[in-house]
């Protein structure tokens, strides 16, 4: 009754019971921290151009090229529970027929915020710093190490974002090809908070318990007619993201 | 060690035998179960790529939901590729139709730098959202899963996991 391999069923046991009920604590401790999210969104700049879904494609289709100025407070909604922030903004218009067919919706932009206790992993957002920051000193010792960027500006907390005229990630078209000249679409910021362990929690916009929805974050606009060859090159630029995976979707 | 086994009354051994299968009958249920509850053919996948880092590593465990069939932008999804049975767990950047049309979806891996277009089958430009996608991610317990990759990678490991437990089940005779 007592020999070494009931001791070690025991123990092995109670430990994934004692494991998993940690874990369900945990998961549920995260309605308790409440959150006050606030952000302001605004457009800053739509073109419309004639592209190609990827260089060897035969398909001409519109491509719409979204600028914005994005203001959030978003530091409440890190809770010990939090692993990352998934940030990504939406430009929404009605579809074909808005009675019974809902809006379609597309990512621009998008930017994975860890929380400062997450290990440190290349696929993550570098928050833009403002072009008149102090140069860093070298080290004396001459093997610098190279300063990271932060996925918030310096001297804040993850969750501050603050973009100005940022560039998309994204060019976005419809699925039938034309996206010039589209009436009532809405720039809306959202997020996806990613737990330690437990569930995964999207934008609210109302408020729930001790969690207040979101103020703010959206902004509406026209998807303007389809320009030609008078836009540069430099205009429809796209913002690089941390992926590791270029080339081929692994 | 094996004698002991001679000396089992047929009656003794049919109840163990019945046990065992009461055991696994049970697993079953319960996996056919939630199975039925989430509407998802898989109700509980094991991450097995990095095109999620760093929110998935390989070897995550996630639950999935599959009754919500507005699926909105930003929402973590598992699909099969049409004709094979790999599923991809990624995030869904685009959406088009739903209510009355068939809602068509553009998934991307969030550290894949392109969408999932190259993914999809020949001449398959976006998913099905009922017919490709296994069920959307609600839940997510981090490294359980490994040991179902372990399993997979090392086929041994699976021969040498069965003999032990076989072994303990007829060295045991309680």
């Amino acid at each position: 009754m007592h020999n070494t391999l009931t001791r070690v069923q025991n123990v092995f046991g109670f430990f994934t019971s004692v494991a998993f009920a940690v874990a369900a604590a945990i998961a549920m401790s995260v309605l308790l921290s409440p959150q006050t999210p606030s952000a302001s969104l605004e457009l800053r700049n739509v073109q419309v151009v004639k592209g190609r879904p990827h260089y060897y494609s035969t398909k001409r289709e519109e491509y719409a090229h979204v600028k914005f100025d994005l203001d959030a407070d978003l530091t409440s909604l890190f809770s010990w529970n939090t692993k990352q922030l998934f940030l990504y903004i939406t430009a929404s218009y009605p579809s074909s027929d808005p009675t019974i067919i809902p809006p379609s919706e597309a990512v621009i932009w998008d930017a994975i915020i860890p929380s400062d206790y997450a290990p440190l992993h290349p696929n993550t957002y570098i928050h833009p710093t403002s072009k008149t920051a102090p140069k860093p000193k070298k080290s004396a010792k001459g093997k610098g190490k190279k300063e990271v960027g932060k996925p918030y500006p310096a001297g804040a907390s993850p969750g501050i974002v603050r973009l100005d005229n940022q560039k998309p990630k994204y060019q976005i078209t419809d699925v039938s090809g034309k996206i010039a000249e589209r009436e009532n679409a809405t720039l809306t910021l959202h997020w996806n908070v990613q737990p330690w362990v437990g569930a995964l929690v999207w934008t609210n916009t109302k408020t729930v318990g001790r969690w207040q929805g979101l103020q703010g974050g959206e902004a509406k606009f026209a998807f303007p007619p389809l320009k030609g060859t008078e836009v540069k090159k430099d205009d429809l630029k796209t913002e690089t993201g941390g992926e590791r995976n270029r080339g081929s979707p692994a | 060690m094996f004698g002991s086994l001679a000396t089992l009354q047929p009656r003794q051994l049919a109840a163990q035998v019945l046990n065992f299968a009461l055991v696994l009958s049970t697993a079953f249920m319960l996996w056919k179960g939630l199975s039925v509850f989430t509407d998802s053919s898989s109700p509980i996948v094991v991450v097995l790529s990095g095109s999620m880092e760093p929110a998935f590593q390989r070897g995550d465990l996630l639950f999935l939901w599959n009754r919500g069939q507005e699926t909105q932008v930003g929402e973590v999804v598992v699909y099969n590729v049409r004709g094979k049975d790999i599923p991809i767990v990624h995030r869904v950047i685009r959406r088009f139709g739903g209510g009355s049309a068939p809602l068509q979806l553009l998934t991307k891996g969030d550290n894949n730098a392109a969408d999932d277009t190259e993914l999809y089958a020949r001449g398959q430009s976006y998913l099905d959202r009922s017919q490709d996608i296994v069920g959307s991610v609600v839940g997510y317990v981090p490294f359980v899963g490994y040991v179902t990759i372990l399993l997979s990678e090392y086929p041994w490991l699976k021969t040498a996991m069965l003999i032990f437990m076989a072994l303990t089940v007829v060295l045991q005779r309680e």
